[in-house]
Order: structure tokens, then C-alpha cells, then sequence
């Protein structure tokens, strides 16, 4: 089995009741800064494993 | 300013933004909010600290979940987008239409009266039920002007009990005193603010702008996690450098950038407060570089997606940014004060299932898979030319909805203010939206 990869991550929360907001400050600092903090992001999920799930989702 | 002095306000912030997340934590502690929800192509795992939904493929999520084999995972493993999710990520709940304010574009007419047969503290708390029980994650409030709600802070502390994180938007024009109690309650909350000085009162129709920067004031004396929410209109896209100096100096954790919708009465103020083909092409620069010059967080609403892919950034790191374009009845949901189940704010009523009524929120979970379930909002991939062609459209989604009804008659149209849209129209000589 592989090791997985992250998707996708949405910063942030969104307050507006009116719509999804996205961040995109990371537009300003491209990819490269995106692929550096994606294996960080990473290494936290997998800090805390064994998350529980809902019983509902299981 | 001196070397000292700029030290000294870095270090200020760094202890700030260190007791920041530490009430984070603490918080979380306290109402543990839903940490992971599976999904076919694996599932989305939230993080308090930094604040994130992650979303991850089914090795991944093996990894770190507690799951064997769920039945969700029973076939084969999709694409994040090949269908809807299993439940909204967030909902967004008007839950009155009472406000004092009478802005001219309001998205929803709102009124001192409100809305007849609006829901009360007991209804929105089984709908807060539902929500958790369907997996959403965050949920949105707002109205009209929700802060003259008695009872909001009671709702938000279900929400927390239930593991989901409530955010609120305010005009900040009221009620100031009641918000500041319960701030802690909210994850991020958000004031209205359209324009400085003047320009507040020409976007919104009344002078207002003094007591909405008190309230930030007084909030961000609060909380950190204290921004605004900008519709963005053709008299203060000028000024948008100057409301991001504005964020930078009060301290705001972002800006958030809304597209000016055709919805309430904002339908009748469409043509003249809505931004200029030009004013959309110039977004994206515009937004990045104010940003950038004043260092503060961007977000943009779904609808400002057709205007992001103009540019053509790299389409790989909108996906990773999980940057879509209307997500109306798939990411997000909202409902009406009367429980009026919608898939965005700004769409009518959902469309009643097969032998059906119209549902309400508290239905969600019975409705969510139902055939024709959200209409027009989950037709995206039975697109038309120039969305069918268009690199971007996974991911745009053929832009929003509300504008093409408003604007073309015909929700399930191209939006009719995307400029690639715009560009093709001229080709063939059609009239467009300028």
C-alpha cells in the first residue's frame, strides 16, 4: 500500500454565509511554497493517528 | 520608525498570534470539533491548528483514521470532484431576515420586520443536529443581522457541543455589546464593509461606515480571528488597495472578497453596482498585489473563479487550494430563515425531490442524494461551449449560477461575466454582459 497523498487543503474558516470563500494568498507564492508546506501538513495529520471517525461513516 | 519599535510590534504579534492558538487549543479541548469525515475518494481530515480541511486520498486516510474497511470505500476510489461529497463542508444559515440597515444591494431584502414564519432558537438547533449528524464541518451565520438574535450565542454553543465550528458575519452596525460577550464562541467572524468613508455610503445607500470600523475595532480588541467581507462593486474596486491598508492597520486576520450577486435587492441594483468586464479581467492582479503591499491573508468567494482562471495560473495549485468554482449544493448549502433548504445563499428554495415538498434543512440528510436533488447546481458537467473546452472547468464549474439566471434567464448557462464567455460571445457576435 501507499503512503497516500493530500489532495487538496482549504485554509481557513468561512464566515461569510453567502459563499465559500478560498484562500488564495498562496497565489502570490506559487507552488513551490504550497509543496513545502503540504508534507508539513502531512506529518501533523499523521502525529495524531488513529483519528476516530463517526460511527455514522464507518 | 525605529529598528526598536519594529522588533518590538514583531514580538507583540508573535506573543499574540502564541496566546491565539493557544485558545485555539484550548477551545478545541473543550468542544473537540469533527476531526474526519470519509468520502469515496478517501476522506477530509480537519486541523485546529493551522486551521485547515484537508483532504486526502484513501492511503492516505488509512494512515491516520481509525477505519477498516467503511462502506463508503466499498467501490472503486474516485476523483476528489467526480461526485458530490458526501455531505456540504459547510452550511450557511440566514437565520433571520431582520436587519435595520436597508442597504440598497442587500443579497437577501432584509428588513426591520424580517421574514414571515422565520425559525426559532429550538428549530435551528435541530437543524445544527442534522448538520452534524450529516459530517458538516463548519457552518456559516448570518441573516439579515443575526447579532439581534437573543439567543445567538445559545446556537453557537450547540454548534461547538456538536463538533461543528460556527463563523459569523456582522454589519457591525448593532448590538455591538451582546457579539462581544459571545465572541469567543465564533472561529472567525467577519464585518461588512464595502468601502471607507464615502465610499461605504455609496455602495451601501446610508453613512455607516464610522460605527461598523468601532465594531472592528472593539472585536479585534477581542479576537484575533476578526476580518472583513468586502462585496466588491464597480464604485469601491478603485479602492481596494485602500481597504486592504485599512485590514493591515486595524490587524484583521483577512479580507474577503465577494462578488456583487443579482439576489434580493441587489437584483434591482445589478446593473448599476455590479463591476465592468474590465474591472473583472483586472481582479486577480489587483487583489494579489494589495495583498502582497500590505501583507494580509486573501480569500475570494466561489463566484470570482471564472475571473482567477482568465489569468491561467497553474491549475494544479488551484486544485490544491481547493479553489472551485460554484459549489452550490455540493461543498456548501444554505437555508432560509424559514428552514428553507437552498444550495447557496443565493438560489431560491431547493427543488422538491421526486413526490416530495421543497425540503428543509432538517431533512438534509434524506434529501442530499436524492435524484435532482439541487437542480441546475449539480448539472456542472453537462456543460456548454466555452465552458466544455475550458481547461478550468473542473474546477470553475462554469461559473455562478445566480448570475446566468439573472443575467441569461437560464441557471444551467455559462456565466455570463466570465471573460472567456465574454470573448466568445464577441466572436459570434451575440450580445454580452460589458
Amino acid at each position: 500500500m501507499g503512503r497516500g497523498k493530500i489532495l487538496a487543503i482549504k485554509w481557513g474558516m468561512n464566515p461569510n454565509s453567502s459563499s465559500l470563500g478560498v484562500d488564495v494568498t498562496f497565489l502570490l507564492v506559487g507552488a513551490t511554497v504550497l509543496a513545502a508546506v503540504t508534507p508539513v501538513i502531512g506529518a501533523l495529520l499523521r502525529w495524531r493517528r488513529a483519528i476516530p471517525v463517526d460511527q455514522a461513516d464507518r | 520608525m525605529s529598528v526598536v519599535t519594529s522588533l518590538g510590534r514583531l514580538a507583540a504579534r508573535g506573543v499574540e498570534g502564541a496566546l491565539a492558538v493557544a485558545v485555539r487549543v484550548w477551545r478545541a479541548r473543550q468542544h473537540p470539533p469533527r476531526r474526519a469525515r470519509l468520502e469515496r475518494f478517501g476522506a477530509i481530515l480537519q486541523l485546529t491548528v493551522p486551521r485547515a480541511l484537508v483532504f486526502v486520498d484513501r492511503a492516505f486516510a488509512r494512515r491516520v483514521l481509525a477505519v477498516d474497511r467503511p462502506a463508503i470505500w466499498a467501490g472503486p476510489e474516485t476523483a476528489l470532484g467526480d461526485a458530490p461529497l458526501s455531505a456540504p463542508l459547510e452550511a450557511h444559515l440566514q437565520l433571520t431576515n431582520r436587519c435595520d440597515a436597508g442597504c440598497q444591494g442587500c443579497y437577501t431584502g432584509a428588513s426591520p420586520e424580517g421574514a414571515p414564519g422565520e425559525w426559532g432558537l429550538a428549530e435551528w438547533m435541530r437543524a445544527i443536529d442534522q448538520l452534524a449528524d450529516a459530517g458538516v464541518f463548519h457552518v456559516a451565520l448570518g441573516g439579515g443581522e443575526s447579532t439581534v438574535l437573543p439567543w445567538l450565542g445559545e446556537l453557537a454553543e450547540h454548534a461547538r457541543r456538536r463538533g461543528i465550528v460556527p463563523n459569523l458575519t456582522t454589519s457591525g452596525l448593532s448590538n455591538l455589546d451582546r457579539l462581544l460577550a459571545i465572541s469567543g464562541q465564533f472561529g472567525q467572524i467577519n464585518v461588512s464593509l464595502d468601502g471607507l468613508g464615502a465610499t461605504y455610503a455609496r455602495v451601501r445607500g446610508f453613512d455607516g461606515f464610522a460605527r461598523a470600523d468601532a465594531a472592528i475595532r472593539a472585536l479585534r480588541r477581542a479576537k484575533r480571528e476578526i476580518g472583513i467581507n468586502v462585496v466588491v462593486t464597480r464604485h469601491n474596486f478603485d479602492e481596494l488597495d485602500r481597504l486592504f491598508a485599512y485590514a493591515a492597520q486595524r490587524r484583521l486576520s483577512e479580507v474577503e472578497l465577494l462578488r456583487f450577486k443579482p439576489s434580493g435587492r441587489g437584483a434591482r441594483a445589478y446593473a448599476e453596482l455590479r463591476c465592468s468586464d474590465a474591472q473583472h479581467r483586472a481582479f486577480l492582479p489587483a487583489v494579489l498585489a494589495a495583498a502582497r503591499r500590505h501583507a494580509v491573508r486573501v480569500k475570494v468567494d466561489c463566484s470570482y473563479t471564472p475571473m482567477l482562471a482568465h489569468h491561467r495560473p497553474d491549475r494544479a495549485l488551484l486544485a490544491e487550494l481547493a479553489v472551485y468554482g460554484c459549489t452550490g449544493g455540493d461543498f456548501l448549502i444554505g437555508a432560509k430563515p424559514g428552514g428553507q433548504l437552498t444550495a447557496c445563499s443565493f438560489a431560491g428554495p431547493a427543488p422538491a425531490a421526486p413526490g416530495g415538498e421543497r425540503p428543509r434543512v432538517t431533512e438534509l440528510l434524506r434529501y442530499w442524494a436524492a435524484p435532482g436533488a439541487f437542480g441546475a447546481f449539480r448539472s456542472w458537467r453537462d456543460a456548454r461551449e466555452p465552458c466544455a473546452s475550458c481547461d478550468y472547468h473542473s474546477l470553475c464549474r462554469g461559473g455562478c449560477r445566480v448570475v446566468s439566471a439573472h443575467t441569461v434567464g437560464d441557471a444551467t448557462a455559462p456565466d455570463p461575466e466570465c471573460p472567456r464567455v465574454v470573448d466568445a460571445a464577441a466572436r459570434i457576435h451575440v450580445p454580452v454582459v460589458r
